[in-house]
């Protein structure tokens, strides 16, 4: 006892390495230090890109012009409300996310809902949730362009079996719209569903039993514990979803690129056309800022929401 | 208030039995429980009472009725669980309230009959509170209220106590208890922990590998244990078991003692001759003055004072038993002490069947 009472003793009493006393920084200045490599490559990664975004909308900077940068100050903002295919295109997107955000839910849920079932073989229920989540959003287009092929398209093919003539999906404006909900529905529900089979794991099975014992029937079971219980998963999975919603390009790019004219096209296609195609950045970053917003607006009211329920 | 009968009541997960034929008759308002080693089977017992898991076999009744095919919620019975299984999201009230408002009772009622219970068990201020904002006594006390505003013909009580430390668990068994002779209804209630069953119970069942191994009242298991199982599981400490052999007229122990057996057979030593038996003596039943003929010679391996008590260990062959003596008394190891024995309080046991001879 004595002997390890004085090796403690001593231990305490040992002065640090010099190194250390070097370093000998007061505690905020410890955490400052601390957070200073995650807080600078934070900075570099989003805060920059995002301020330098801001700032290159306040300029005319088209690179086919060959023009130097201008400061026009929020010329390109004016020119976006004048501009007819800024608001279709965000009536599309904004169109888009109403539709597909809470089909996505809706299909989502119901394929947690199957995939919590007690299964003996639980593995190719999961992989089937897996794999359109993991397939590549531009992939995903392609495949349902060829489903919705006027000709060779399943979808039109399923159709003529039960006696109804094909259509000619993506001639006419609205089927073209509803091909491509169907579409980031279809993608997207595998996300839905797995945050919510996330948290239908955490319901304790008790509940269900108290309720069985309650008197509870399965429909008021769901509508009584399960939604309930899942709400923070829910707001999660909106929240993730609703943002990339509105920021949807691939799937609408490889289906129909925006057409019939410009009645698909989204905004963050219309941000690429300006930029990538027609190399004005000045107008296109100011574009780019005005879905920054609209996505900050949607987290803002998100997170609320989860406040107010927490 | 109902009967509840098990007939032959079977429970098997592919070729493994888990509850192996269970015959047992509840009388109304009788206060059952359930005990034995974690696996015994008890849990699934109560749960077959309860609907939630399916029956392989056999037949149970509530009262009149029987309720093999019945859903939970058609068998009339409220149940506790371990883990109270109360909805977060719902306040207490909410929670008391959620049968009553499934079965259509009307808020009138439905507030009137939370109140009561809610009087009853104490937790009149806590009706608005959510379960997360309850401590674990005050849960499991939501957990009873919302059982008992059902007024079911039969309770279940699931562990209801394993999750609470020791000091609230010996409250909220005295309240248990008291809720019991009020409201008087019956009641299954299961445990691992026999000091519950021994406090509570009217009758004990005590299972062991999903069979009964007796079923009495806490005195029958306590002074008539019918197997070497029940004597160990019952009483604390537990029984002490030491292997003796009947040699003529006396019970030879391992040590070189031997006790005389007509003092202990009472009239059964004729069938006793030459076989092996079990002695089971319960540490509270060794004196310190007795007829000299009836002791044992004790070398102390470990003492332990207690304050009330002192329990002293020690060595017969290679058992080890212990002995409750009062608490003056107080070895040095290797000591030697001579432990009377009241011959009525020796119990012994076939030591190939380790079933009680009577």
């Amino acid at each position: 006892m004595t002997t390890s009472t004085l090796t403690t003793t001593q231990r305490i009493e040992k002065e640090p390495p010099a190194w250390t006393r070097m370093l000998d920084l007061s505690d905020r200045a410890l955490a400052v230090l601390l957070l200073a490599p995650a807080a600078i490559l934070l900075s570099l990664i989003i805060v920059y890109p995002v301020a330098r975004l801001a700032y290159t909308s306040f300029f005319s900077l088209s690179l086919t012009s060959g023009l130097p940068a201008e400061f026009v100050g929020l010329e390109n903002y004016k020119l976006m409300i004048d501009d007819p295919i800024f608001w279709e295109t965000t009536w599309n997107t904004v169109l888009i996310t109403l539709i597909t955000v809470p089909g996505a839910l809706v299909v989502g849920m119901a394929l947690a809902l199957l995939a919590n079932l007690p299964f003996r073989t639980q593995w190719p229920v999961r992989l089937s949730l897996l794999i359109p989540w993991a397939l590549p959003l531009s992939f995903a287009g392609l495949i349902f362009a060829w489903f919705f092929h006027s000709e060779y398209g399943v979808v039109n093919d399923v159709l003529n079996r039960f006696g109804i003539p094909g259509v000619i999906w993506f001639n006419s404006p609205n089927l073209a719209f509803a091909a491509i909900c169907l579409t980031i529905i279809w993608k997207t529900s595998s996300f839905m569903a797995l945050i919510i089979l996330a948290g239908l794991q955490t319901i304790p099975r008790s509940l269900y039993e108290a309720a069985d014992v309650d008197g509870a029937g399965r429909l008021r079971q769901f509508f009584e514990i399960t939604l309930p219980l899942l709400k923070p998963a829910i707001v999660v999975a909106l929240i993730f979803r609703t943002i990339t919603a509105l920021q949807t390009f691939d799937i609408p790019y490889m289906m129909t690129g925006g057409g019939p004219g410009t009645s698909t096209s989204t905004l963050a296609m219309y941000i690429h056309q300006n930029t990538v195609s027609f190399l004005d950045l000045g107008y296109g970053s100011a574009l780019a800022v005005v879905m920054f917003l609209l996505s900050m607006c949607v987290t803002v009211v998100y997170l609320r929401i989860i406040r107010t329920k927490g | 208030m109902a009967s509840v009968s098990l007939r032959k009541l079977e429970k098997s997960y592919g070729s493994l039995k888990i509850v192996k034929g269970i015959d047992l008759e509840i009388q109304d308002g009788e206060f059952v429980v359930f005990v034995g080693p974690s696996g015994c089977g008890k849990s699934t017992t109560l749960r077959m009472v309860a609907g939630l898991e399916s029956i392989s076999g056999g037949e149970i009744r509530i009262g009149e009725r029987v309720v093999n095919k019945l859903a939970p919620r058609e068998r009339d019975i409220a149940m506790v669980f371990q883990d109270y299984a109360l909805y977060p999201h719902k306040t207490v009230r909410e929670n008391m309230g959620f049968s009553l408002k499934v079965r259509g009772v009307s808020m009138k009622d439905a507030e009137g009959r939370i109140n009561e219970a809610a009087d009853m068990l104490g937790i009149g201020h806590l009706l608005d509170r959510r379960p997360g904002q309850l401590s674990g006594g005050q849960r499991q006390r939501v957990a009873m209220g919302r059982a008992i505003v059902r007024r079911p013909q039969v309770f279940l009580f699931d562990e209801p106590l394993s999750n609470l430390d020791a000091k609230l668990r010996g409250q909220v068994r005295t309240e248990i208890k008291r809720l019991h002779q009020q409201i008087g209804t019956t009641i299954i209630y299961v445990t691992h922990d026999q000091v519950e069953a021994m406090t509570l119970a009217d009758r004990i069942v005590i299972l062991r590998g999903g069979d009964i191994e007796q079923v009495g009242t806490p005195d029958e298991v306590y002074n008539q244990p019918q197997s070497v199982f029940v004597g160990g599981f019952v009483g604390s400490p537990a029984m002490n078991f030491a292997r003796a052999r009947v040699e003529g007229d006396a019970l030879s122990f391992a040590n070189g003692d031997r006790l005389p057996l007509a003092k202990l057979a009472r009239g059964r030593q004729g069938a006793m001759d030459g076989r092996d038996l079990i002695v089971g003596i319960r540490p509270e039943h060794f004196v310190t003055v007795a007829d000299p003929a009836m002791t044992l010679t004790a070398k102390v391996q470990v003492v332990e004072p207690l304050g009330s008590d002192t329990l002293v260990h020690f060595l017969i062959g290679s058992d080890m038993l212990t002995a409750r003596l009062p608490p003056d008394m107080r070895p040095e190891p290797g000591a030697v002490l001579h432990l009377g024995l009241d011959p009525s309080k020796v119990h012994l046991f076939d030591a190939a069947t380790e079933r009680a001879i009577h």
